[in-house]
């Protein structure tokens, strides 16, 4: 295998560089730059609607920015054509919020169906790569499961199985804890985890629960109103005195996000003459 | 203010038929790579195609028991009941059985892949293929745009057939006319070419156009439970309306 340039090496895995981009006529990012190194697990946080998802789609070169860029491995995510574009996605593990699994196909077909359309393998070795991945989740006995006969965390599980089934160099976690109990939730989190540990992986992880991010991240980003607002290691970012890290991580109700969606004046919306 | 509305409406429904022709590109491109998923397609053929058979050969049979009854009542004015079997079968041949397939098709089969394929949009799994670097137009919607196609004029076949015998049924068994007659005038007047394959090619046509509408909006519906019951609804209401153009404009070429 030839050995990987120091530049490249030392380079981000994931750059995002003044990124502007508008989603139903409203604006999403509003310059936003950051940096995800390769090997380390990065959190995206920030408030609800904030672009977290969007930001992944951007990543993954679902959508297109209006300006400024991502740069995936050193490639400009926007550039790409379809062919290359795909080629690199093969590299990239997507983990959907709602596991996203082929609802046709059991566990185990779920698992193969990356395999099945991009590698020409013969069935068994098909066999034994699924019963790998699907025993690194812990879920090798659910293999002939139907995704309707699973909980929310086994099929956030085998969603994470089939994302790293062709052991991907980067993995996108779209609020991977939402809606898990606690054993689940450790459970999810002990494989992100182990998966970077072990692998190298890079993970880049947009969820809320900050006392789960704390255990796993590396590095926090906060966004807010399309741009980064704060960032540091998740223990650091915590204590920072700004407006944004004591309203977001303190749970207050108002603040720079306020509480009130913006609304003409109250007494004029209710028919009162100032 | 209305003329705005107006020209909104007119320029969205101008913009959703460009959309429409350029998604059909889209599975036109991608038809020769989903040859490469034949197995969705046989498994396709039979959701949208087996699967229909009992409503269409039901369907027909009626038709075709109506047909005699009325025909038979016709003809009996001018002492042609003779012709009861030619007059059954042309009108199947021709008209009756290319237009009520492709209706029954779009109620059945056209709005189950509409749903079918929402539903994939709104849980994820379109955005999954994607990001599992698998193009969804080659592994979800040109094998179901396939089959659609395929599967129409073999339903339309067997909506004929079984109309014939509802005809047969209704003019020998019950209402006396000779057996000989009914199928002799209907064999020696009935054209392979003239009546029977252009019946075919009505019906390739609405397989195709009624597909694509079902494929259209369901990769198109709104991800959410509203969204797709529409876009559902718009499978049957646009399918109807562009059924009965397209037997207007074919039938007009065709005599």
């Amino acid at each position: 295998m030839p050995a990987i340039p120091q530049s490249v090496e030392a380079e981000p895995l994931v750059q995002v560089r003044d990124l502007h981009a508008r989603l139903g006529g409203k604006s999403v990012f509003d310059g936003l730059t950051l940096e995800v190194p390769r090997g380390s697990i990065t959190a995206i946080m920030g408030p609800s609607g904030t672009g977290k998802t969007t930001l992944l789609r951007h990543i993954t070169g679902q959508l297109r920015a209006d300006s400024g860029g991502v740069r995936v491995a050193g490639e400009d995510v926007a550039r790409l054509s379809r062919n290359a574009l795909f080629a690199l996605r093969e590299k990239i593990g997507f983990l959907f919020q709602n596991s996203a699994l082929l609802t046709d196909f059991n566990v185990f077909e779920n698992i193969a169906f990356p395999l099945r359309q991009h590698a020409k393998l013969p069935e068994v070795l098909i066999r034994n790569i699924v019963l790998t991945k699907l025993q690194a989740v812990g879920l090798r006995g659910a293999a002939r499961l139907m995704p309707s006969e699973l909980s929310g965390g086994m099929a956030r599980r085998v969603a994470l199985a089939r994302a790293i089934v062709f052991d991907p160099m980067l993995i996108l976690y779209d609020e991977p804890f939402v809606g898990l109990d606690p054993i689940a939730l450790n459970q999810v989190l002990r494989l992100i985890r182990t998966l970077n540990r072990t692998l190298g992986i890079t993970s880049i992880l947009v969820a809320h629960e900050l006392a789960a991010i704390r255990q796993v991240a590396d590095r926090v980003y906060l966004i807010a109103n399309g741009k980064l607002v704060a960032q540091g290691a998740p223990d650091d970012l915590a204590h920072q005195d700004s407006p944004w890290t004591r309203q977001f991580f303190g749970g207050e109700a108002d603040g720079p996000v306020p509480f009130h969606y913006p609304a003409p004046d109250y007494a004029s919306d209710l028919g009162f003459a100032r | 203010m209305n003329a705005v509305v107006h020209r909104n409406w007119f320029v969205n429904g101008i913009a959703q038929v460009g959309a429409c022709g350029l998604f059909f590109i889209d599975i036109l491109l991608a038809l020769p790579r989903s040859l490469r998923h034949f197995r969705e397609t046989c498994r396709q053929v039979w959701f949208v195609g087996a699967m229909s058979l009992v409503i269409v050969m039901t369907c027909g049979l009626f038709v075709g028991m109506v047909l005699a009854l009325q025909l038979y009542y016709t003809l009996s004015i001018f002492g042609g009941t003779a012709a009861l079997g030619t007059v059954v079968a042309l009108s199947l041949f021709r008209e009756l059985g290319p237009v009520v397939t492709a209706l029954l098709f779009a109620g059945r089969a056209g709005t189950a892949v509409t749903a079918e394929i929402g539903l994939m949009r709104a849980t994820d799994q379109i955005d999954a293929m994607e990001m599992m670097a698998v193009d969804p137009i080659a592994y979800v919607i040109a094998p179901r745009y396939l089959a659609g196609v395929v599967a129409m004029p073999l339903l339309m076949c067997l909506f004929n057939a079984l109309g014939i015998l509802g005809g047969h049924l209704v003019g020998v068994t019950w209402l006396g006319v000779d057996n000989g007659t009914f199928w002799g005038n209907m064999t020696s007047t009935v054209d392979l070419w003239k009546d029977i394959i252009d019946g075919v090619w009505k019906s390739l046509a609405f397989g195709a156009v009624v597909t694509l509408i079902a494929v259209y909006q369901g990769y198109n519906a709104p991800p959410t439970s509203e969204g797709v019951a529409y876009s559902t609804t718009r499978t049957v209401v646009f399918s109807a309306i562009v059924i009965l153009a397209v037997d207007f404009v074919m039938t007009a070429f065709l005599t």
